[in-house]
């Protein structure tokens, strides 16, 4: 398992050092516990800044047209950047992989807005891993993600690839801490 | 009573004449049905199979008979491509020992497109790009040489193939930039966070020989564009998420960029219009025309399809057309492709997984195919 999280390490900080590192560790040296589940990745800070959300213009692609505090919900504030399958809706949480699965120790960190208390939050989007894709709550937003030369920044790459099942099951959002203004 | 029994005599012989006059169905043979002879009008539709991921497969569908004529199963997450010759498939993929989990192996298979029956395969390093489908992240050389193959650990690095000798060659490191574009018979670009291309020329034995970077193209933080292209007479048209079209003539030892274009008049952009999909262009070569899925949105609607699709002249740069598709019972566009005869057809897929096809010069809708499997992201044809 050592041998493992090292071989994750090094991907993960191989990634960073080919990536922008403005603000890295900052915030995420208050919050981090639990090391394995914690990538080293850039933060993007831009959560509020430029335009507002897309509106929905079909039914797969759900934006946020109304952020709900349901984690069941693809509108749930947390997952303003998840694609794929709600593990809420498949044996786990919201920061909960379910039962079987194993999280995948590298993801990629975004921001989401809380409307219940108006506070922009660092969030790791994690993939859950080792059983065919769980086929419930589909959820596609993508608020502020990029194409996958983007890596740290991309919901698209499955991020289950560096486990040893690197099967994808489904999404979690994780908070990690609150994002400084 | 008598009466009774007349008729039921009657009845007796009329079902008797209708046994001896109808003669008795033939006795069938079970066989096989061959694959036709390729037409222009032919296309491979990625299904990736969203929903029970592990079992992608490709659907080959004719666009004038509108018969879906065979499958090609393609696994997790594949790479998908055809030969230069359209003679035969790739795709790179990744199977589990035990179905859904246990050793992982990836591996590029061949199917012979005029008998759908695999080949060959390639078993590879397990570093190959899990990710949506596009066509450059598989591709062969333009003589059929070499075979690349995207990969992502999430260290980025491309493999080289022998699709003759059915080997590995090398792996060449790309960090920083990702995906395999084709061109010439040695060289190939990758698409670099940095808003440049990355271009690595090979050698005759298929290993690293020299390599360069473009000049900053796009931005990825303000406009990144889509991490795919649409293939033109000598390059690619690459679109942006705010639409600026960045067209790249790839014919010479380094790619040559051209100065972009926009597909949004003032009005369109105070409108909100945006490209947007999985596959958000085709382009008729001899019509001179780009075809692309449109949608109003905002910040994080690149993935929402076209409920319009909108054509241009790639000379001009001018909107010729604007086709609704709400009208035509059609939801959301999220994958389009042409075909390149002389009476082109246009095929887009949307995401209730309907396939349209029209006619590409008058936009006329020919025919709805209904359910083209579960999430049809990426068509392809020769």
């Amino acid at each position: 398992m050592r041998s493992i999280d090292r071989l994750f390490e090094k991907s993960s900080r191989a990634l960073a050092q080919r990536t922008s590192r403005r603000s890295l560790l900052a915030a995420l040296g208050q919050v981090l516990t639990g090391a394995a589940l914690i990538p080293l990745l850039p933060i993007d800070r831009s959560a509020r800044a430029g335009e507002a959300p897309a509106t929905p213009a079909n039914p797969k692609a759900k934006a946020a047209k109304a952020a709900t505090d349901d984690p069941k919900s693809c509108d749930y504030w947390k997952y303003c950047a998840v694609d794929g399958f709600l593990c809420s809706c498949c044996g786990g949480s919201s920061n909960s992989c379910p039962p079987g699965t194993a999280p995948s120790p590298i993801t990629w960190i975004g921001t989401c807005h809380n409307p219940g208390d108006d506070r922009d939050y660092i969030v790791s989007y994690n993939d859950c891993c080792g059983k065919v894709s769980c086929g419930n709550c589909e959820c596609n937003r993508n608020e502020r993600e990029k194409p996958m030369y983007r890596p740290s920044r991309n919901n698209d790459l499955n991020w289950c690839m560096a486990n040893a099942d690197s099967n994808y099951h489904c999404s979690v959002s994780v908070i990690l801490g609150v994002a400084e203004k | 009573m008598r009466t009774i029994v007349i008729r039921a005599a009657l009845l007796s012989l009329a079902s008797c004449a209708r046994l001896f006059a109808a003669a008795p169905l033939p006795a069938e043979h079970l066989t096989v049905t061959s694959m036709p002879s390729d037409t222009q009008h032919r296309i491979y539709v990625l299904d990736e199979a969203f929903f029970n991921e592990i079992d992608a497969r490709v659907h080959l569908f004719d666009g004038d008979t509108y018969r879906r004529l065979g499958q090609i199963d393609i696994g997790f997450t594949p790479a998908f491509n055809l030969s230069p010759d359209g003679k035969t498939s790739v795709a790179a993929t990744t199977y589990f020992s035990r179905g859904s989990r246990g050793t992982r192996t990836d591996v590029v298979e061949f199917t012979d497109n005029t008998t759908l029956k695999a080949t060959h395969e390639i078993v590879l390093p397990s570093k190959r790009a899990m990710t949506l489908p596009t066509i450059f992240t598989l591709g062969f050389s333009a003589d059929s040489r070499f075979l690349y193959v995207s990969y992502v650990t999430p260290a980025a690095s491309f493999g080289v193939l022998d699709p003759a000798k059915y080997a590995v060659i090398d792996e060449i490191d790309t960090a920083g930039c990702v995906l395999v574009i084709p061109s010439g018979p040695n060289r190939v670009s990758s698409i670099c966070e940095n808003g440049t291309l990355l271009t690595v020329t090979l050698d005759a034995q298929g290993h690293e020989a020299s390599r360069a970077f473009s000049d900053v193209f796009f931005d990825a933080d303000k406009d990144p564009i889509f991490a795919q292209g649409v293939p033109e007479t000598n390059g690619y048209a690459f679109i942006s998420f705010l639409g600026e079209v960045h067209e790249v003539d790839f014919s010479g030892a380094q790619p040559a960029i051209h100065k972009p274009w926009s597909l949004l008049a003032a009005a369109d952009k105070a409108g909100h219009w945006r490209p947007g999909g999985y596959q958000v262009g085709a382009i008729q070569r001899h019509l001179n025309r780009l075809y692309v899925p449109m949608h109003q949105g905002g910040e994080g609607s690149h993935k929402d399809g076209g409920t319009e699709i909108w054509v241009f002249d790639l000379t001009s740069h001018q909107r010729v057309a604007r086709w609704p598709l709400a009208a035509q019972n059609l939801s959301a566009v999220l994958a389009i492709q042409v075909s390149q005869d002389d009476a082109p057809l246009l095929f887009a897929a949307d995401d209730r997984a309907d396939l349209a096809v029209f006619d590409a010069v008058t936009g006329k809708l020919r025919h709805v195919e209904k359910q083209m499997g579960q999430t049809p992201w990426l068509i392809l044809n020769n």
